[in-house]
């Protein structure tokens, strides 16, 4: 690669081409074009009949030179052939033929086999997940332990997979406390609208995202449920809040 | 298989029983500082030298079951683990202040047990089954 490239370096300068068009004979390969790209004026013009009288083209409305094709042997100033000083045919095919690219792939895979692996070996590393991450649903209570959600429905109103269903009443000493706050959680996208829609941060996703199941029924999840994890992750939701509380 | 000299000097710091059991679970011989364990009995360790540990390999859980699974790690330390918090928990002061005291016990991934969730209603039923009544011969007015 090392030797290649210095004679592609020292190519250019040795191959200078002083006439622009070296050789400029009508090379039909190059030169032949459609009729439809041509301009119909840069046709040859046939001999006026004698005695006609000649307009004249203003230069104005001469057309442009046609733009021609240089020959195939035509030479640029710091053209480079690609195929100059490189690899002959036989030097390929013997590539080719002795399989010395697939030799060099199995090199590289042999010096991986004595470098440390990348593999995250789930479920003792994991990968990393951001304090934002959407998984599994928990309603919050108070620091005093009283539940937040106040059954607005918002969440339920937002919802664009429409999993959420709430009932509410009134509380025996007279707040409105949600009877029902059922998530279905196959039909949830996790797309997070009822956490941003809640105004006392009641419903939150949490991160815990190996909450799968065997039977479909256990993803039906109840109000008790959902209080239950966030009874018992409160901790890491509230960290976490208050790790993004500065961007929101 | 590893890196020669990383497994060696692996084993070296951990001791050969250490090692063993890491095969049997990790499959990688791995050290590193110890951050802590929860109330399971799971390790925690973190080797944060870009030489000795791959980035986002250089924090791992030894889990104290056999019968491993990832729910076994406790919300505080599944933070940790995943990267996103930056202090262990025993350390990490915002974690603890945040604790509630009416925190809720872990309970790992209880699916295909006795004790998985089964769904129930928590309203009273609208619609209400009918219930024969009795009425006596006489009719209401007797
Ligand atoms: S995350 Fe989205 S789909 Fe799931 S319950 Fe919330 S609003 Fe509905
Ligand atoms: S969880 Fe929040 S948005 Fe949904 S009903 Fe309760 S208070 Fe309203």
């Amino acid at each position: 690669m090392t030797i290649l490239r210095t004679l592609m370096g020292s190519g250019p300068s040795s191959r200078l081409v002083t006439t622009r068009f070296a050789n400029a004979g009508p090379s039909t390969l190059i030169a032949r074009r459609l009729l439809s790209t041509t301009s119909a004026r840069s046709m040859p013009t046939r001999e006026p009949p004698k005695g006609s009288e000649v307009y004249e083209t203003p230069d104005y409305l001469r057309p442009p030179p046609t733009p021609r094709s240089p020959p195939l042997s035509a030479k640029y100033e710091g053209a480079v052939d690609p195929y100059h000083g490189g690899p002959s045919a036989i030097e390929k095919a013997v590539h080719i033929f002795f399989f010395t690219e697939i030799i060099r792939g199995m090199w590289i895979v042999l010096e991986q086999f004595f470098r440390p692996p990348y593999t995250i070996m789930y479920p003792f590393e994991k990968g990393p997940l951001s304090p934002r991450f959407r998984g599994e649903h928990a309603l919050r209570r108070y620091p005093s332990g009283e539940e937040r959600c106040i059954a607005c429905k918002l969440c339920e109103a937002i919802c664009p997979a429409q999993a959420i269903t709430i009932e509410s009443e009134a509380r025996l000493d007279g707040s409105r406390r949600t009877t029902r706050y059922d998530i279905d959680m196959t039909k949830c996208i996790y797309c997070g609208f009822c956490q941003e829609a809640c105004p006392v941060d009641a419903i939150v996703e949490t991160q815990n995202q190996e909450f799968s199941t065997e039977t479909r029924e256990e993803l039906l999840y109840n109000k008790e449920k959902l209080l239950a994890n966030g009874d018992r992750a409160e901790a890491e939701i509230a960290a976490n809040l208050h790790a993004d509380h500065v961007y929101r | 298989m590893v890196s020669l000299a990383r497994t060696l000097r692996s084993i070296r710091r951990v001791g050969l029983k250490e090692w063993w059991r890491q095969l049997q679970y990790i499959g990688d011989a791995k050290s590193g500082r110890f951050a802590g364990a929860d109330q399971f009995g799971n390790r925690y360790y973190e080797n944060l030298n870009p030489e000795e540990e791959i980035p986002g390999r250089h924090r791992w859980v030894d889990l104290a079951q056999h019968d491993y699974n990832a729910t076994q790690v406790p919300p505080e330390w599944h933070s940790w683990l995943s990267h996103i918090r930056k202090d262990p928990p025993p350390e990490d002061r915002v974690m603890q202040n945040l604790s509630p005291p009416w925190k809720g016990p872990w309970l790992e991934n209880l699916t295909g047990t006795p004790g998985a969730f089964k769904t129930y209603n928590t309203t009273v039923p609208k619609v209400q089954p009918w219930q024969p009544k009795l009425m006596s011969r006489g009719g209401p007015s007797a």
